[in-house]
């Protein structure tokens, strides 16, 4: 028994624990070793007796502080007080200001962390929705409304710098600078309103194509002019600023997109992606004790029981895809690979699809008029939403085959999708440019007088933009069509009609992936078309926030809560991912219009260059000559090589960082393992010498 | 000791700021609130217990899922029936406040989740605790497998000594891992 305390003693004195990380921590197990004479296990905690557990707590703040800290009754702590004879108040007046003055300040924060949190655009829409249908879903309406700001932002930026400026020039009534045109005369004829009378039905056409009276206003690239105003300390040139904004535009939304991505993937690699599932986190700390009311309190409740659900089904299926035989695995992996050759198929199928229409519809457009024209300027749209419909839906019957995880599931079909949505709009692009400048060769003969397709598209910038024009419309045309034709109808035949196929069939479910496809698609086709179409981001932002709402009601009308869900986090990033293969789509299409396309001798601010960007260069000769020289130094070789390494360098070591974070990460994770390993090594040891 | 009639006199007030975490102004409306509660025959009374029943008409607690386990553990009544009176009202409001330190919240964290007093979290502590989480009712509860493989993970994760049950030092470890716990521990009037 002696050698027993005198080992407590030591203990006592070499001090075994490493370090002061948890205080709490130290001080019971501490508490463990004073009572371990009584016993090991199962010790009582709520003993009074103890009269040592209060001045071992944290002394920083001073003695008087340590009885509030004291988790017994308020009798006991009364006694305490009394027993040490302490008269009251014991803290001075200064200190109880300075605290009182921190709480105060406390509450502003959480004040006005909770105003900001009420005034984010549709917050409680958005909360609602998180807790009647998992993580999944929100994650959809949130990147939707993500989108929403950034068009109407970019809005601002187009209407700031190029719309109201040549509104205002317009008014004031200032005469464009005419540069001599080195074309021919025929080249810049460019009717955009046909004379005579026209019948009552062609406004409807007109609004919905984008022809006729909408073609030549601030819809389109052939109404702004080569405007310049010179005043005295003034100057302000329309081309300029059209094609700096637009490129601006772009930039802009790259840094938007790759912020956002950071911070997801920061709390991807923190938490180490989805491998470090900590479930006693979530049970023990996982509770909102302010959550007040009973509606805020069962949607949090629905909320980890989601979370719990989701993630124990991806241990689940974790353990079986580990648990199968070699046979098993070849198996399943075979299959998955002939499932990707199908997908692939299809896909193919689906291209040459709309190659042949887009052709058809570019020769039968020149040749019709009134309805049928519509019809044919309206085809290629129609085969590229019957793909992407189609082959989609085929794609999730597969994906049912090849049983991945939910999350992977997710990712996969998010990837299948996109490749076949962007080569579709690529190649509606590609065979416009085919027309535009008959496949590229000047020297055919339409093209050789003006430098592209003079005959069919006088004003082709025009026309690109009426194509993206068209395909926003369309598509939200299509959304509210299927809201109202199939979603609706379907709940109510299966909600009233109980037979054996309306119970197969079910109630819809909310499909997340093809509605992040859908968006990402909306959002590229705005991308690539806002060069030609100034006003084309405030018509996607309004047509967002239309989606947005129609999205919200079938859900809540129509669709039963997910009976697989996945992880929102993942998910998040991958859409973003996503967004940025559509942003470098456009920037592609916008490179090349800027800087190899012939612009439009008859319409458009640049219709006096022989590409866009070579307005940059003409208006560098006005700038004083030191600006000129730092500019010109810029571009030159002497500047831009140690540019590149300079950046290689910086990136190199970025990576470096990465990989060592990566590997501290999995160290710590290891010392967390090795130090419960020790802990429990101990508690053996204790339990046998205490025998 | 304990509250009068319908005044807190300064002494007390002092001694309560030098006990528990709770400023002046907390102080007080601590007793407002309490003293509404107090039923009218009783209101003279010193040291008046409040049952059960009527705290748990005050909307901080009405939803909680955990209410009835929070009356119970700051309840020193010695027929353990949950009721409270204003030194134990007070003594739950410092343990909630947003300055109470995380060694307090977590130890009381660790004795509300341990629904049969024993001093640990066994098995049925966690099946009861996971129910209180997700809803209670048949439809919202975890499948009996699904509860079964999530409490072998949450003892594989947190007993360390793996005697099958989660003590308070094991409870505290985990905790202190979590950022938020301190911010959602909370409880203000």
């Amino acid at each position: 028994m002696t050698s027993f305390l005198n080992r407590q003693d030591s203990y006592q004195e070499y001090d075994y624990f490493p370090g002061d990380a948890y205080p709490g921590d130290h001080h019971s197990l501490r508490l463990r070793r004073l009572s371990s004479g009584r016993s090991i296990h199962n010790i009582p905690h709520y003993n009074p007796s103890l009269s040592d557990g209060g001045d071992s707590e944290d002394d920083n703040q001073g003695q008087p502080r340590e009885l509030r800290s004291l988790p017994r009754h308020m009798a006991i702590k009364k006694a305490k007080l009394k027993s040490r004879g302490i008269q009251v108040p014991v803290l001075s007046k200064a200190e109880m200001w300075k605290q009182d003055k921190l709480k105060k300040l406390q509450k502003l924060q959480n004040k006005a962390r909770e105003i900001l949190f009420f005034l984010a655009l549709w917050g409680k829409t958005l909360q609602k929705i998180g807790g009647n249908f998992g993580g999944g879903v929100q994650s959809y309406f949130l990147f939707l409304r993500f989108l929403v700001i950034l068009n109407f932002v970019s809005f601002l930026l187009m209407a700031g710098f190029v719309i109201i400026p040549s509104l205002v020039f317009r008014q004031v009534g200032v005469s464009f600078m005419n540069s001599n045109s080195t074309g021919e005369e025929i080249c810049t004829v460019y009717e955009p309103n046909p004379p005579g009378l026209v019948v009552f039905y062609d406004y409807f056409l007109n609004l919905l194509s984008g022809t006729g009276f909408m073609e030549y206003s601030f819809m389109f690239y052939g109404y702004y002019n080569n405007t310049m105003v010179e005043d005295r300390n003034f100057s302000y040139k329309i081309p300029l600023a059209y094609l700096f904004t637009a490129i601006f535009y772009f930039a802009f939304c790259l840094i938007c997109i790759v912020t956002r991505m950071g911070s997801a993937a920061r709390v991807a690699v923190a938490t180490g992606g989805s491998t470090a599932v900590n479930y006693s986190m979530i049970v023990f700390t996982g509770w909102d004790y302010g959550c007040l009311g009973d509606t805020a309190t069962k949607l949090k409740q629905k909320n980890l029981l989601y979370r719990l659900q989701v993630d124990l089904e991806e241990e689940r299926l974790k353990k079986h895809a580990a648990s199968l035989t070699l046979l098993q695995k070849f198996g399943l992996h075979s299959l998955r690979l002939l499932m990707f050759l199908l997908v692939l198929g299809l896909n193919i199928a689906a291209f040459f699809g709309i190659f042949y229409a887009t052709r058809y519809s570019q020769a039968q457009q020149n040749q019709s008029a009134g309805i049928q024209a519509l019809f044919y300027e309206y085809l290629p749209s129609v085969v590229i939403s019957a793909g992407n419909f189609l082959v989609p839906l085929l794609c999730d019957q597969i994906a049912k085959v090849e049983r991945y995880s939910p999350s992977i599931t997710v990712i996969v079909a998010l990837l299948r999708a996109v490749v076949l949505r962007f080569v579709s709009l690529g190649v509606l692009l590609f065979t416009l440019w085919d027309q535009i400048t008959c496949k590229g060769k000047i020297n055919d003969l339409k093209c050789m007088l003006c430098g592209y397709n003079y005959e069919s598209y006088p004003c082709w910038e025009t026309r690109v933009g009426q194509e993206m024009y068209k395909l926003t419309l369309f598509d939200l045309l299509i959304n509210i069509a299927l809201l109202v034709l199939v979603e609706f109808p379907r709940r109510m035949v299966v909600d009233n009609w109980s037979s054996k196929i309306s119970q197969l069939v079910g109630r819809q479910e909310f499909v997340v992936s093809s509605s992040v496809l859908g968006l990402v698609y909306s959002q590229t086709v705005v991308w690539t078309g806002a060069l030609f179409c100034p006003l084309l981001p405030l018509i996607n932002t309004v047509k967002f926030v239309i989606l947005f709402y129609c999205k919200k009601i079938t859900l809540f009308s129509n669709c039963r809560p997910p009976q697989k869900t996945f992880r929102s986090t993942t998910s998040a990033f991958f859409f973003l991912v996503v967004l940025l293969l559509g942003w470098m789509l456009a920037s592609v299409v916008l490179i090349y219009s800027i800087a190899v396309i012939r612009p439009s001798l008859g319409c458009g601010p640049f219709r006096f260059s022989d590409n866009m960007w070579s307005v940059v260069p003409k208006s560098l000769y006005s700038l004083p000559l030191v600006t000129q020289e730092f500019l010109f130094f810029l571009g030159s070789q002497a500047f831009t090589i140690p540019l590149f390494s300079l950046s290689s360098l910086v990136m190199f070591y970025v990576i470096a960082l990465f990989s060592i974070y990566g590997k501290s990460v999995r160290l710590l994770r290891q010392q967390l393992k090795g130090e419960s390993r020790d802990k429990q090594f101990l508690v053996k040891q204790i339990g046998e010498l205490s025998q | 000791m304990g509250a009068t009639a319908s005044q807190l006199d300064k002494g007390m007030l002092s001694e309560y700021q030098e006990l528990t975490f709770l400023t002046k102004q907390e102080i007080l409306l601590a007793h407002k609130r309490f003293s509404e509660l107090v039923p009218k025959e009783e209101i003279d009374r010193i040291n008046c217990r409040i049952p059960m029943s009527l705290i748990l008409t005050l909307p901080e607690l009405k939803s909680n899922p955990f209410n009835e386990r929070i009356c119970k553990v700051f309840s020193t009544s010695d027929i353990k029936d949950g009721s409270l009176s204003f030194d134990d009202f007070l003594d739950l409001l410092s343990a909630f406040s947003d300055s109470a330190t995380l060694e307090i919240k977590s130890h009381y964290a660790f004795r509300i989740f341990d629904f049969d007093d024993d001093g640990t979290l066994g098995r049925h502590d966690l099946e009861k605790l996971v129910n209180c989480l997700t809803g209670g009712t048949d439809d919202t509860n975890l499948t009996p497998d699904e509860m079964r493989q999530l409490i072998d993970n949450i003892l594989e994760e947190s007993d360390i000594d793996k005697d099958g049950t989660v003590n308070l030092s094991e409870f505290q470890h985990v905790i202190s891992r979590s950022p938020d716990f301190v911010s959602s521990f909370k409880i203000v009037l």
